[in-house]
């Protein structure tokens, strides 16, 4: 019970933090949010099935793309394109899943990052939908027939986000903690064992992409609006790469741990590009750090668990 | 224009890409064949062989040099990381490499920024291979003939140094049984130290020749290291003849897809790899799914 | 008509022949062996009967239905349980996981992602009973990794019992084991068969354990069958003598 106990603490501390927090700290925090829930749909399929995915900016990528789209071409309320967003990722992701679980192990990971490099050259391309080169500017938040504006203020969206965060995990939380979620550490753990066992494993493992790339593009239709723009930056290999670094760094297979480490990220971002332009530098050494050494990550040694993936 | 000469010079043309696509992917797949693990810092290797032969020629004024410094360096490089940090994750999964050779990617990567700074550095070519020359009437750049037959040679000595030589036996054994050989009183890790630094120095090799025709540019990692997996997937981890297969495959798909289907021809190499993993999802001479 | 039943089963790798032309009748309730030195064929058999591995010929009938082309989790869901050679668990999870997620295999709402909780009580009330069927409800707590060799090996054949198939396929269980720790399993798997509800398809090099449990043996020598009867006809068989009792090992 005190985990329940400690994400009700933490849900009060982040809804009381607009009164507390200047304008800046807020956008820091908005954005903090939006890719704590961007690395925990990721941390579905890393942490739990150990699906490790190179393309995961795939999912992010078509959410803000989707929602951007939507929002400058109809006059469809915000939290509506959003939510269609995050079902078109996943409903996109199940294809990409089909072929991506052909290969297990590292070339799985090597599909998954051709698949997003794919989507990337696409985004460049086609013009009339993705303004290619440019992107989508001027994304605005349409009050929908009930004109609705609190989300065209930067607490009223920053309230929008929490929401799907907090909802997000109390999902995530409930499935990894259902026969599904067993089957889901099943394959993590002996994926042939699993399929002996006679759970057609491709299928469980094409399903939790598909929920993964939907959280995932619910994380990338939330930032399309919070920003106003869509650029293929979003889809861009090495932004895969930080969302990894975000889960490995924060505690993989943990939920909470992908969220911090995205936290950690902003922050780190943020102070390190004070001193140094080079701090990706300093990204990566952090990272490799983490991965040698404290493969359970922060929420790991917060919590002094054992290493999940130290075979000792 | 005739058919047939246009064919013939096309031809050519994607040999010298292939001989490109061979020297990236054919270190992955070495290191992976040997090693069991991925190199997620190959494409990066590729792109410092671009700048130290840019560099190499700038200081030396010779396209040679650079050749000869730019798989040095790069393969000096990669064994020592290897040394370092890899030799001590051996015994995790397999995910870890691929976390820490990505780490190496984001390192590398921004000394790379800082030393050569973010603009794209033309490669003058030697004087030899700067002209033309005509095939059948055909105008054909001479400096990518020289690549096609370079691809030719190295292809030829990495088989050679497999079959022939010690280090080579020793290779291939090691991919067979590391516990054997270490049992035979061979120094298992002085192995996959020399093929870490073998498979970044063909990398770098790669990045040299390929400097003159693309410019040296902080891009070429990331499109690097998709071509290079490609390349493995499609021939199959591990397997040396595959990446060989594979690299030619994927040259002519992309050299007559970029003729007659120009807004396709990045798609047509993910549908070949689609195609290949539908049909034998191990890769074309790979051993295991 | 037979529980199961192998009808010419072959299995070619390219000029070897792993498996040669093997038919065999396992009736319900029976516990059968099948026998033979390194390399006959006993681990080919039960990877084509499970469809890891599919056969160039022949055909697996189980209660009637065509096995053969299915894949292996489609097979397991027909019925057939089986244990791997080498020990295959889930090394992180505690005994009673491994044994509930077995169970939950067979769990009508086992896609269900929601309302779980029915689903797990269901799954431990059948895996507990497993476990203790095999003596194993006082590491039940303990995570399969860090079992005693012997106990994994029958926390696997626990996994299996978990889904109340209709027949188990047991592949070595002793193997890798030590001569007390062979004594013992061999105790507690025949207090398990001693009931005679279960269908059981043993593979066995060690022919201590085969005669203590089986009451029919098939003998395989170089993928084919030489020899299938009860223990004491096959015993004094000199085909078998020579194949086997006299050059083992």
């Amino acid at each position: 019970m005190t985990g329940w106990r400690l994400f009700f603490l933490a849900a009060i501390v982040l809804a009381a933090a607009p009164f507390g927090l200047p304008i800046f700290a807020m956008t820091l925090l908005t954005e903090a949010l939006i890719l704590g829930l961007l690395a925990m749909s990721l941390d579905l399929m890393v942490g739990y099935t150990r699906l490790i995915s190179f393309g995961h900016a795939a999912a992010y990528g078509l959410g803000a793309y989707a929602s951007g789209y939507l929002l400058l071409h109809t006059a469809l309320p915000l939290p509506v394109a959003v939510l269609a967003a995050a079902l078109l990722a996943g409903v996109v992701a199940i294809g990409v899943a089909w072929v991506c679980t052909m290969a297990t192990g590292v070339s799985f990971s090597m599909l998954t990052l051709a698949f997003a490099q794919l989507l990337y050259a696409v985004a460049f391309k086609w013009t009339s939908v993705t303004g290619a080169s440019d992107g989508l500017a001027g994304i605005p938040r349409h009050p929908g027939p009930f004109g609705i504006t609190v989300f065209q203020t930067k607490n009223g969206y920053y309230y929008l986000v929490l929401v799907c965060l907090l909802g997000a995990y109390v999902f995530c939380r409930a499935l990894v903690s259902s026969p599904f979620g067993a089957v889901l550490r099943g394959i993590r753990e002996n994926e042939a064992k699993t399929l002996s066992l006679g759970y057609n494993t491709r299928l469980y493992k094409i399903a939790v992409v598909a929920l993964s790339f939907a959280l995932g593009g619910l994380a990338g239709a939330l930032y399309s609006p919070f920003a106003g723009f869509a650029n293929t930056e979003l889809l861009f290999w090495l932004f895969s790469g930080q969302v990894l670094i975000m889960v490995i760094v924060g505690g993989q297979g943990t939920l909470i741990g992908p969220i911090l480490g995205a936290a950690f990220f902003m922050l780190l971002e943020h102070v390190l590009s004070a001193y140094t332009e080079s701090w990706a530098l300093f990204f990566g050494l952090i990272f490799i750090g983490f991965v040698m050494f404290a493969p359970q990550g922060i929420w790991g040694l917060l919590t002094s668990r054992r290493p999940k993936n130290a075979r000792i | 224009m005739d058919l047939l000469p246009f064919l013939l010079t096309q031809c050519l043309n994607a040999l010298s890409q292939a001989a490109l696509l061979f020297f990236l992917g054919v270190g992955l797949t070495l290191i992976f064949g040997i090693m069991r693990i991925v190199n997620f810092a190959h494409g990066t290797f590729y792109m410092l062989g671009a700048f130290l032969g840019y560099s190499a020629v700038r200081l030396t004024g010779s396209f040679w040099a650079g050749l000869v410094i730019g798989p040095l360096i790069g393969g000096a490089i990669g064994a020592a990381f290897e040394m370092g940090l890899l030799r001590r994750l051996y015994r995790r999964d397999e995910s870890a490499f691929l976390m820490v050779t990505f780490g190496l990617t984001l390192v590398l990567g921004e000394i790379i920024r800082l030393l050569w700074g973010v603009n794209a550095l033309q490669v003058e070519l030697p004087n030899m291979f700067a002209g033309i020359v005509f095939l059948f009437d055909e105008p054909f750049p001479t400096y990518r003939l020289f690549l096609a037959g370079a691809g030719v040679v190295v292809a030829i000595a990495i088989w050679q140094f497999l079959e022939r030589t010690r280090l080579g036996l020793l290779i291939r054994a090691t991919s067979q049984n590391a516990e054997m050989v270490h049992a035979l009183g061979v120094d298992v890790n002085l192995v996959r130290t020399a093929i870490f630094g073998i498979g970044c120095g063909l990398a770098a090799l790669g990045g040299v020749l390929a400097a003159p025709l693309v410019t040296a540019s902080l891009g070429m990692a990331g499109n690097a290291i998709i071509d290079a997996f490609v390349i493995v997937i499609i021939g199959g981890m591990g397997s040396f003849l595959g990446s060989l297969l594979a690299a030619v495959l994927v040259a002519f798909v992309q050299v007559f897809g970029n003729y007659y289907f120009p807004d396709f021809a990045l798609a047509a190499m993910y549908m070949l790899m689609l195609l290949v993993l539908v049909i034998r999802p191990g890769g074309l001479l790979g051993k295991e799914a | 008509m037979a529980l199961l039943e192998l009808d010419g089963l072959t299995k070619r790798y390219g000029g070897l022949v792993a498996v040669n032309q093997v038919s065999m009748r396992v009736e319900t309730g029976e516990v059968r062996a099948v026998i033979g030195p390194n390399g006959a064929g006993k681990t080919s058999l039960f990877h084509l009967i499970t469809g890891v591995v599919r056969a160039t010929e022949g055909e697996v009938r189980f209660d009637g239905r065509k096995l053969t082309g299915l894949s292996s989790y489609q097979i397991c869901q027909a019925g057939l349980s089986r244990t791997f050679q080498l020990t295959s668990l889930f090394p992180e999870m505690t005994a009673r996981e491994n044994a509930r997620l077995s169970a939950q295999a067979r769990l009508a709402l086992r896609w269900q992602p929601y309302g779980g909780a029915a689903v797990f009580a269901e799954a431990a009330r059948r895996g507990d009973e497993a476990l203790e069927r095999l003596g194993l409800t006082d590491v039940a707590n303990r995570p399969a990794g860090l079992l005693s060799h012997g106990d994994q090996r029958l926390l696997e054949v626990a996994m299996a019992l978990a889904q109340r198939p209709r027949i188990l396929l047991l592949d070595e269980p002793t193997q890798g084991l030590s001569v007390e720790e062979t004594l013992s399993a061999v105790e507690t798997l025949s207090g398990l068969l001693a009931d005679g509800q279960l269908t059981v398809l043993l593979v066995e090099h060690d022919m201590e354990v085969v005669f203590r449990l089986a009451q029919k043996i098939t003998v395989l020598h170089r993928g084919t069958v030489i020899a299938d009867d009860v223990p004491e006809v096959v015993k004094a068989d000199a085909d078998v003598q020579a194949a086997y009792l006299g050059g083992y090992e």
